[in-house]
């Protein structure tokens, strides 16, 4: 009875202890808890799907290693990228063999969601702009016959020039579509991209600070007063 | 260290992977393309060219060429998201062989001919067998990749004008069973739901169907949904495995035939653990039972008509006794326990469903049953007409339902109504401009019957569009040699040489997709516009343009009196006069010019998305569900029995041929084989066979086998654990390749319901060769 009556006082002076060190805490909660709530709600709610998933580059720059952004590879070159299309911009071919079932799912995220090194193939793995998207085989399929089955007569625009700058030294424009490839990490930037068209400032992180698209658009003129 | 069988495997598998392209095909670049012009691209829109699916794409113009394809973010289809064939649908366009000039058949050669000459000889001549043989002597068979317009003039030419009911189209040989399932449950063609079903359900249930090769982009659809919401799951409900059964969380396979058993323990199973939702059967279902032991339509001349018996709930439960999941999975392969798992997903009300399915259920001897049958398992638990809730019939071809299904390019069919009803015939005949008495009240041939009758030389004069009935046609050798015979007249239009322009003796040049304007309409009722885009090569003429100039060759100027400049927004103002209540309104041309497609019913500017509810659906009446397709109001659930395929597997045939699409080939190949990714990476058709029959009969992989059947064989390639994989006693050939007709081996049965043939299911042997 005695010892039981002596821990509830100590309790008591522990909690009497706890009270006072968080008094100051508790008011101050108690008087800011509005603006916090509603800052909290406002983050919250924030729909960060827009500006082309724009979010994306940012949450791709902290998840890539300072080492990777160092990556210098030159294997990969623009003739052999363009080899695997068919104008600026088609799903690419899929350049290696592909073991078809033992009916589990070709697991073509496990290299070409991040990249890195590739023992089979002693190629740096280039990195798709779109691991989102999962069905890959939907778009990317292989070769397995050279010859055509009637020779064609297909022609396209030629794949935009490098160094398109609109004065000396000033930041490249993006001279390509950014839907499906509007992650710029993952083909300008790592030992799997085409050295060409690397950049040399990853850490930057904030690419269309500088970079912004060309567009076709006429030049504007202001429209007279009538 | 031990090594295993499948270890072994894959090591190997791991050093040829080391073999690039650049190894594979030394000094040949697959992307070197000659380049046009310097100027920027021009984004246009239009309906991709390829399936039912119906993906906008945006076509990148240069000059006068197409260059380049990304998905139109703006149709909801697609979302921005195109497939390879997509991609690279615009190439269709540039193969060296494309047909730009008139050609007739001079003392046995196909000589080239002005245009105009070509188009009077196809006039003189269908006047000329009219009047020897009458006017049921002439035929139009046309296509699900028709434009609307193009299924609209002919409908007008041959049911209107000429007065013959001798119009069909392939979707026959499609979407025939889909078309009569929708009917006989529902009284209405076409779904009750739209796309956007599959960013709201739980679970989907494809009923032998590759998804993830025949509509890729609905498929990767349904793949982001479930990644978006962990719980989502995919059920592979088939007869081979593939592609979609890797994806789906659970494949279950059955024995050909069988679904229509598995449906029905499907629905005891719901039944006895009573998840029927019993305020919606009483309130919207009816039952109902038809023929039994109805036939395969083997035979020429081969006649049937189902007849409807009302019965009750206790008789549908009576009915069902002979489908417990015990007795089901002697018959089927799927284990008893699969069924019941399949049942406690459409009976968890919590659980939103969508069954998907397309040509396994409507290629399919009792095709209308099965899609009878799936109706029933949505229409006992409610779980329709609302978002996430649904059965849905996908389409094969661009417009399937857009031109055959809406504009009625069938025997029976007009474009509101069927011929046999006077109301039908004397709208049609009011908004044509022509005497009542024109339109032939009774049905001719479908398809099957069709050709069977250009054999026996009923038919004498035939003139066919956009398709290839000398590769898909089945039991192909006979409906060859009779197109070949002497006194037939085969007009074809095409764009490139095929087996079916081999036989023609007049091919007509004609535009294609984008060189043209024009109209499809896709599996969820949404009708799309493309404008001309780039110029039409030579002196190809649209298939539109094409019939009108013949029908007024024909003396039928009054009604075609259309200009060059506007005759496809005419006809299109002519068309919806048919469709105009707010059960199937179109929209008006200057909407479907501006948007991405637009869902009927289109009433006061807004799409109906789910059909026979009233929360979304105009025409529907009261505040819950309104099946107005029916005369009760109520949608049906019959009775319908397993019945046994027209051919099984016996000792000296003893292996199911299964036939089908791949992924990178378009129905016959005419225009994806002239698309050079496309090509190099399936160049030719294979035989799909199961590892283990295969070891057994010592066939290896690339090596050549002889699939035979009573009716012809094929001498192909063997592909073992290659796309897909058969269940032992199965194989599997997919019907692009024109040097391997797959058809020859092929029965023509089909259900006797929809008319629909059976490409799934015939028997033959194999032998190495």
């Amino acid at each position: 009875m005695e010892k039981s009556d002596q821990k509830v006082g100590k309790v008591f002076l522990i909690f009497a202890g706890i009270s006072i060190l968080a008094l100051p805490l508790i008011v101050f909660s108690a008087f800011s808890s509005e603006p916090k709530g509603t800052e909290t709600s406002v983050a919250e709610s924030q729909d960060m799907d827009f500006d082309d998933s724009g979010k994306s580059i940012f949450i791709n720059y902290d998840q890539v290693s300072k080492e990777y952004l160092e990556g210098t590879s030159t294997a990969r070159t623009l003739d052999e990228y363009y080899s695997l299309r068919q104008y600026p911009g088609s799903p690419p071919l899929i350049p290696h063999k592909v073991e078809e079932p033992d009916l589990a799912r070709v697991e073509c995220l496990t290299c070409h969601a991040r990249g890195g090194w590739t023992e089979e193939l002693k190629k740096n793995t280039p990195v798709t702009p779109h691991p989102e998207q999962e069905a890959c085989r939907q778009c990317h399929i292989t070769a397995t016959e050279a010859n055509l089955f009637v020779e064609t007569n297909w022609m396209s625009v030629a794949p935009p020039r490098l160094g398109r700058t609109a004065l000396p030294g000033a930041p490249l424009p993006i001279p390509h579509d950014i839907q499906m490839r509007g992650n710029c990490f993952a083909c300008h930037v790592g030992p799997g991209t085409v050295a060409t068209i690397r950049v040399e400032h990853p850490s930057r992180g904030n690419c269309r600070q500088c970079h912004v698209p060309v567009t076709n658009a006429p030049q504007w003129q202001r429209k007279p007063k009538s | 260290m031990d090594i295993t069988r499948r270890d072994f495997i894959k090591s190997a598998a791991m050093q040829s992977a080391v073999a690039s392209a650049a190894v594979l095909f030394p000094g040949i670049s697959f992307g070197a393309w000659k380049t046009v012009g310097s100027g920027g691209i021009e984004w246009k829109k239009t309906p991709c060219r390829f399936c039912g699916t119906g993906c906008g794409l945006l076509v990148g113009v240069s000059g006068e060429r197409a260059v380049a394809v990304k998905g139109d973010p703006n149709c909801t289809v697609n979302k921005g998201l195109c497939c390879v064939k997509g991609y690279h649908s615009v190439q269709i366009l540039y193969g060296n062989d494309r047909i730009t000039k008139a050609l007739v058949r001079k003392n046995g050669k196909m000589v080239e001919t002005p245009l105009n000459e070509a188009l009077d000889l196809v006039a003189s001549k269908m006047q000329e067998t009219i009047k020897s043989h009458g006017k049921d002597a002439v035929a139009m068979y046309g296509s699900g990749q028709w434009s609307i317009t193009d299924g609209y003039v002919s409908s007008k030419l041959f049911k209107g004008c000429i007065g013959t009911n001798n119009l069909e189209a392939n979707a026959r040989l499609c979407m025939a069973s889909a078309v009569t399932g929708f009917l006989t449950s529902f009284g209405m063609d076409e779904p009750m739901g739209s796309y956007d079903d599959i960013d709201h359900a739980d679970v989907f249930i494809t009923w032998g169907n590759n998804m993830a090769e025949m509509h890729p982009v609905l498929f990767s659809r349904m793949l982001a949904n479930r990644k978006a919401k962990n719980h989502v799951k995919i059920i592979d409900f088939a007869t081979r495995t593939t592609r979609s059964s890797q994806a789906s969380d659970k494949s279950i396979l059955f024995k050909p035939q069988t679904d229509l058993a598995v449906a029905n323990a499907i629905c005891y199973e719901i039944i006895r653990n009573d998840w029927v939702n019993w305020d919606f059967v009483n309130k919207h279902v009816s039952f109902h039972k038809g023929k039994t032991n109805i036939g395969y339509g083997t035979q020429d001349h081969f006649k049937f008509k189902d007849k409807a018996e009302t019965v009750d709930f206790e008789a549908y439960k009576a009915f069902l006794e002979d489908y417990t999941p015990e007795k089901v999975e002697k018959l089927s392969g799927v284990p008893a326990k699969d069924i019941k798992y399949l049942a406690a997903l459409y009976g968890d009300p919590d659980q939103k469903i969508v069954s998907y399915w397309c040509m396994g259920m409507n290629q399919h001897t009792r095709g209308t049953w099965i899609n009878n049958l799936v109706y029933n398992c949505h229409l006992l638990v409610g779980k329709i007409s609302e978002p996430g809730n649904g059965p849905f019939s996908l389409t094969g071809q661009p417009s399937a339902c857009g031109t055959v299904r809406e504009v009625g390019t069938l025997t029976h069919k007009l474009p509101k109504g069927v011929v046999m009803k006077e109301g039908a015939r004397k709208l049609a005949a009011k908004i044509w401009d022509v005497p009542v008495e024109n339109i032939d009240p009774k049905p001719t041939y479908h398809t099957v019957e069709m050709f069977r009758a250009l054999d026996r030389g009923d038919i004498r004069f035939m003139w066919i569009q956009v398709t290839n009935p000398m590769v898909t046609m089945p039991n192909l050798n006979r409906y060859r040699d009779g197109a070949k015979k002497d006194d037939r007249f085969i007009v074809v239009s095409e764009i490139y040489p095929t087996p079916t322009s081999d036989v023609a003796d007049v091919i007509l040049p004609a535009a294609l997709w984008i060189e043209r304007e024009g109209f499809f309409g896709n599996s969820e009722r949404r009708t799309q516009h493309n404008e001309q885009i780039i110029p039409m090569p030579g002196d190809c003429m649209s298939n539109t343009w094409q019939i009108i100039e013949v029908a007024r060759r024909m003396g039928f100027e009054k009604q075609f009196p259309w200009s060059e400049e506007t005759y496809i927004e005419d006809c299109w103002n002519e068309y919806t006069q048919f469709h105009d209540n707010p059960k199937h309104r179109m929209a008006p041309y200057n909407d479907l010019k501006a948007k991405s497609g637009i869902v009927w019913p289109y009433v006061n500017g807004i799409e109906t998305k789910w059909r026979y509810n009233a929360k979304y659906d105009p025409a529907a009446e009261g505040d819950s569900f309104d099946f107005y397709g029916k005369p009760d109001r109520r949608a049906w659930i019959w009775l319908r029995p397993y019945e046994p395929p027209a051919e099984s597997p016996d000792s000296e045939y003893p292996f199911w041929l299964n036939t089908g699409r791949i992924l990178e080939h378009w129905h016959t190949g005419s225009m994806t084989r002239r698309v050079p990714v496309l090509h190099r990476a399936v160049p030719e058709a294979y035989v799909e066979i199961n590892p283990d029959d295969a070891n057994h009969l010592g066939i290896t992989n690339g090596s050549k086998v002889k699939v035979s059947s009573r009716r012809g064989s094929v001498t192909m390639k063997a592909s073992i654990n290659g796309r897909g994989r058969p269940p032992r006693g199965m194989v599997f050939v997919p019907f692009f390749d024109e040097s391997y007709l797959i058809n020859e081996a092929t029965l023509d049965a089909f259900c006797p319901i929809s008319k629909q043939p059976d490409y799934k299911k015939c028997a033959v042997k194999l032998e190495r060769v």
